[in-house]
């Protein structure tokens, strides 16, 4: 599907660990996500959700994103 | 002439008919074109949403979460279950350094992998935020073989899987995908997810699971409240699941079955085990009300019709353990249609000029 090899959490670290960082994607279009430090959340750009991380646990179901 | 006028009139109340019955009803029931997977559009990265919804997933998550709190480390039916998965990757010379574990028996996975497999990084995931929860408090209070695998823990839907294509070894789901909408669509995505020669493992409770629970719910319904409704879900069969694995694409398909009978001191300690696993009904067109009398005379009904000489019940789990592995050049296949040299009359002269 035309995934890079470029790192798909830029800015990641002290948010999840470096191995959900290299494999986690957006559930929905499977398109990379981003940390966003001031809502520790991970953020699909490709469908403008939010994904919270509530004690270092990603919670990555559809239901869960906020737009 | 006036046949065919009447004929036409008689069809136009008719589709007046139709219509109007569907706007009064807010109920209706559309019936959809195709029961399983489209295939048509947007299959490509298997993200298709399922037409057909039978199970209420976010009810599930509930019943998750609950289980979780009732819990109880070493039932010995999951890990009797968990352990014959596990046996299997025994069997193969590969390693897999990176592997996924989906829903169900997560906790009992994780207790009994004791190095099988080699795996170096789990990544571990749930629907239930509060069994993921469980699990990474259980990896903190462990001190044993299991230290050196590096844990991570997502929640995460099994329909939408969030991981990277072409990015684990393997995938292990045990007891957790019969609760899919989308079985074929999930088991895609795990195939995407999977790296070339990756292995898929997964153990799906089958069609003939809790047949006396079926049996002493339709009769104890029918005796009570003079019908019937869904009380346990549909369950796969044996023969879906092959389908299931070509399906999806995985090649080495590989299917087997085990009946694991659970006695029971009674109906009511069958139903509480169930609540303990998050197995309890989830149909999204369940009847929420269950009274008291049908509840008993269920249990009543299950207690005269399958009880043991001894006093307990017998209930029947049975599970389908499905094997497949995604396809690499190194893997054995049959060869290209046509692309054989010799004859099989050739063969048969060969053999008959020997004797």
């Amino acid at each position: 599907m035309g995934l890079s090899s470029k790192p798909l959490l830029k800015l990641a670290g002290e948010g999840i660990s470096k191995t959900l960082s290299e494999i986690l994607v957006c559930p929905v279009s499977k398109q990379p996500l981003r940390y966003c430090k001031e809502t520790t959340s991970l953020v699909s750009d490709s469908i403008a959700v939010s994904f919270p991380i509530k004690e270092g646990i990603p919670c990555l179901v559809p239901r869960d994103g906020k737009f | 002439m006036r046949g065919t006028l009447s004929l036409y009139q008689r069809t136009s109340q008719l589709l007046f008919r139709g219509r109007r019955r569907a706007t009064n009803e807010t109920y209706t029931l559309i019936p959809s074109i195709s029961y399983c997977t489209n295939i048509d559009n947007n299959t490509i990265d298997g993200l298709q949403s399922p037409r057909v919804k039978i199970f209420d997933r976010e009810f599930k998550r509930k019943q998750r979460d609950r289980a979780a709190w009732l819990m109880r480390p070493g039932d010995p039916f999951v890990d009797a279950v968990a352990d014959n998965l596990l046996d299997r990757l025994e069997d193969c010379k590969k390693t897999f350094p990176t592997a996924l574990c989906l829903g169900g028996s997560l906790e009992a996975v994780r207790r009994l992998l004791r190095g099988r497999g080699s795996i170096e990084k789990l990544i571990m995931m749930d629907t239930s935020n509060d069994m993921v929860k469980l699990c990474k408090d259980a990896e903190a209070a462990q001190q044993d073989s299991n230290q050196n695998i590096e844990t991570s823990f997502v929640v995460g839907d099994e329909e939408f899987l969030p991981i990277k294509e072409s990015s684990v070894d393997l995938v292990i789901s045990c007891l957790g995908l019969h609760w899919t909408n989308d079985l074929p669509g999930a088991m895609i995505q795990c195939k995407l997810a999977l790296k070339s020669d990756g292995l898929f493992l997964a153990a799906i409770l089958g069609g003939e699971t809790l047949k006396e629970l079926r049996i002493a719910c339709t009769v104890a319904q029918m005796e009570r409240e003079g019908g019937i409704s869904p009380r346990i879900s549909p369950l796969a069969q044996v023969r879906d699941a092959g389908n299931l694995l070509t399906r999806a694409g995985f090649t080495l398909p590989g299917v087997d079955v085990d009946e694991y009978v659970v006695r029971y001191s009674s109906a009511l300690e069958l139903i509480e085990h169930l609540r303990t696993m998050g197995e309890t009904n989830a149909l999204l067109q369940r009847n929420n009300v269950l009274k008291r009398e049908t509840a008993l005379a269920t249990a009543a009904i299950y207690d005269s019709m399958f009880a043991a000489e001894d006093g307990t019940i017998p209930a029947t789990f049975q599970v389908i353990f499905m094997t497949g592995w995604k396809e690499h050049p190194s893997q054995q296949k049959a060869k290209r249609r046509g692309s054989a040299t010799i004859s099989f009359d050739d063969l048969q002269k060969q053999f008959s000029s020997d004797s």
